[in-house]
Order: structure tokens, then sequence, then C-alpha cells
């Protein structure tokens, strides 16, 4: 199976959907025959290449961050260069991995309708959205939690390297929590808290972290 | 009412913007302050997500290009209208754009909000928004609804909600009561 594997993070290699990416392939190159190609879509140099591995493979993974509840720009620029293949009879399969900040899956809900129905708008045969939450922490995770995402992700691309799907069981888990509970949410935001007043010390920012500097 | 307009048009259309600017004229005859931001014309860099406008520059982008201006101008304003013709069943990338790198306004920590987690506020006040949207050829009814609903979203992430949306197909007065009525 031919896949390619577009990266929608503004953050390129240095990002979190590069570390689930890279399990997924791990998963998916266990199957003999399998080829990949991996594009990074903030390489906007790069976009005509774009278009030709987008046709030239039977199946496309789009994995991406969600930006203010969306795509990220880049991804929509992107999504905008393929206007001129829609509905043609030769168009890959497409998969969509988005990854967010907050925890829960429900924020990516109404960009999984947006998803499902880009695939139809282009023609391509649409193979799920898979959502994860809570993964800007992952590089800061103790290894034994990250271990088992990207144990999922490996699972994830294996099945898909051997039957063109996604395992709906893994997708299904991944997107736990769907919605937090008030205690969930005092431990998320105690771990947040500490998460990100480590990098405004790091920075000497600490202290300007309340600025207004528009007001 | 201090009005922002975000003009996300990526090409020449005389008809989107003199719709734009016919509204901007009603509207400042019913003295409103409106401004008109064609983001097209202007220096806007995509974000590179890595949180400098949070952690090392707190409340300010580390880019600097026009944004600044567009956030001084957001902030300031009582209503920011969203506007853009839907391209594959979305608001242009150019208008999505600017949209993401609004992310300095808000501030880093958490809070709960409608039982889901979003960003605490940095500023006292928000802008309300408007969604004003230019169907394509084959926009349907879902498309609309499916912005709809990631506006709706995006509005709770902003610390503000949505009042309305609206299409360039509806009457400049019918969109120019709508803001009359907020
Ligand atoms: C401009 C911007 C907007 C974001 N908006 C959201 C959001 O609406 N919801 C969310 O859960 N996370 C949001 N995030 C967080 C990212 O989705 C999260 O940090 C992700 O793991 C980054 O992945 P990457 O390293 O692959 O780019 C946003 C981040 C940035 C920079």
């Amino acid at each position: 199976m031919r896949l390619t594997v577009f990266n929608g993070s503004p953050r390129g290699t240095k990002s979190n959907t590069d570390i689930l990416i890279n399990s997924f392939l791990d998963g998916f190159m266990r199957s003999d025959g399998n080829t990949y190609e991996l594009a990074y879509l903030k390489r906007i140099k790069e976009s005509n290449n774009f278009i030709k591995l987008f046709q030239a493979t039977e199946q496309v993974l789009l994995a991406f961050p969600l930006y203010l509840d969306g795509p990220p720009a880049i991804v929509k620029t992107f999504i905008e260069l393929l206007e001129p293949l829609c509905g043609r009879a030769d168009n890959p399969g497409v998969g969509f991995i988005v990854q967010s900040g907050f925890p829960e899956a429900n924020h990516s809900r109404w960009l999984e309708r947006y998803l499902k129905k880009l695939a139809s708008r282009l023609n391509c045969e649409y193979k799920g959205t898979v959502i994860k939450g809570g993964v800007e922490g992952i590089q800061a995770l103790p290894a034994l939690a990250s271990r088992k995402l990207l144990r999922s992700f490996y699972k994830l691309g294996k099945t898909f390297g051997e039957t063109g799907e996604f395992d709906q069981q893994i997708v299904r888990k991944l997107a736990q929590p769907e919605r937090l509970t008030k205690f969930q949410f005092w431990r998320f935001n105690l771990l947040g808290k500490f998460y990100w007043n480590t990098m405004l010390r790091k920075n000497k920012a600490f202290g300007k972290r309340f600025d207004k500097p528009y007001s | 009412m201090k009005i922002v307009i975000l003009n996300g048009n990526p090409v020449e259309n005389t008809g989107f913007d003199n719709y734009l600017k016919n509204l901007a004229s009603l509207l400042e005859s019913r003295n409103h302050v409106v401004t008109i931001l064609k983001l097209r014309e202007m220096k806007i860099k995509y974000c590179t997500g890595f949180f400098g406008c949070w952690v090392k520059t707190p409340g300010k982008c580390v880019i600097k290009d026009d944004m600044s201006n567009i956030c001084r101008e957001y902030i300031c304003s009582d209503l920011a209208l969203f506007t853009s013709p839907v391209i594959m069943g979305f608001p242009s990338a150019l208008l999505k754009k600017a949209h993401e790198r609004i992310i300095p306004l808000l501030h880093p920590y958490f809070e709960f909000i409608q039982n889901e987690v979003h960003h605490l506020s940095r500023y006292d006040k928000y802008p309300l928004i408007g969604l004003l949207l230019e169907k394509e050829g084959d926009t349907d009814e879902e498309d609309i609804e499916i912005i709809s609903g990631i506006y709706r979203r995006t509005a709770i992430n902003l610390n503000t909600s949505l009042c309305f949306v609206k299409l360039t197909s509806d009457l400049i007065e019918e969109v120019a009561n709508e803001i009359n009525s907020i």
C-alpha cells in the first residue's frame, strides 16, 4: 500500500503531530511492500509537490493540531490547493488525525464533520478522523504515559498498513475523554499551570504573564 | 458601537468588497464607528505555533508584522465581523491566518467554561463576533451549519459569543439591522 502523510503542524519537524505520525508510520511499515511519503505543509514553497503527492498515492493521511476549533491556516491553504481535484474519480482514500491541547475530544467534533464533508467534496473515500486531546504536554509527559500513547498510534498504523482502515476500537479509546468532570479539570489545570509557568520562568517572562500590551 | 470588519476575501472581487463598503457606510450613517481591514493587502505571516505570545513576550506575538495593529484594533472593538467567501466549505485560509494570530489576546492558563476547558481572559472585555459569508458554487446548508458550529466554538475560545451568521445574499439593510439590535 502506498501512503502519503501530510504533517499540517506549523511547528513542522518539531511538532507533536510529528511524534504521533512517526509512531503511526512505524506500525504502518510492518506490512511487506508498504511505502510512504511524508510532506510538511509548513513548507509552502513545496506546494506544487503536495498536489503531486496527493495524486500519486492510494491513501492520504492528513494530520494536524486543532487551531481555534478548526484547521491551522497552513492546512486550510493546502485544502484550497486541492480544489481542482474535487470530484475526480481517481482520488486516493483520505483519513485524518486531529490532535489538540485541550484534553476533551468534544472540541474537535465540529471539525470532524467538516473533514468528512471535505472527503466527499473531493470524492475521496473517507477513512475516518482520529481525535486525540491533551497532546500539548506529551513531550513533558513521564515516559510511561507517552509510551502508552505512542503504542496506540503504532497499533493504529499497523492495522492501517494491513487493512487500509483505522481500528475503530483504538479510535474510540483515543477520543476519551469526550468531556471532563470538574475534578478532571482541576487536575488538568494544575498540570497545565505548572507547564506554562515552567516555560514562562525559563524565558524570564513569569512576572510579565498578565501583561496587557494592547490596552 | 466600534466595529472592526476583517475582510478575508483573498482575491480582488469587487462584489464582495463593495458589499462590505456599502455595509460600512450604512453602519456609519447609524453612528457606528467602522474599520475595514483588508487582510490580503496586509503583511500577515502564518502562526508558527510555539506560544511565544504566551511564554516569551506575554500578550504579544514574537513575529513583527501587521498583526499587532489588527490585535489592537480587535481588542478595542465592540464587534468583530469575520467575513469571507466560502472556499472548499470553509472561510478562506487568509481569514484563518489572521484569526489564529489573535491568541496573544488570551492567557495561557485554563478555565472551565460551559463545562469545557478554555483559556483565561487576558483583557476585561472582548468584542462580540459576527460572521458574514459569501456562498460559492457548491456551498449548501450543511456547509453553513458546520462553519457556524465551528465559529460558535471558536467564540467561546475567544471569551465571547457568536451573535449572528449572515450571507452576502442577504440584504445589506438586514445585516445592519442585525448589528443594530446587538
Ligand atoms: C494558535 C493556536 C491555536 C490553538 N487552538 C487550540 C484549540 O482551539 N483547542 C485546543 O485544544 N488546542 C489548541 N491549540 C493547541 C494545539 O492544538 C496543541 O498545542 C497541539 O498539540 C500542537 O501540536 P503541534 O506541536 O503538532 O503543532 C492551539 C495552538 C495554537 C498555537
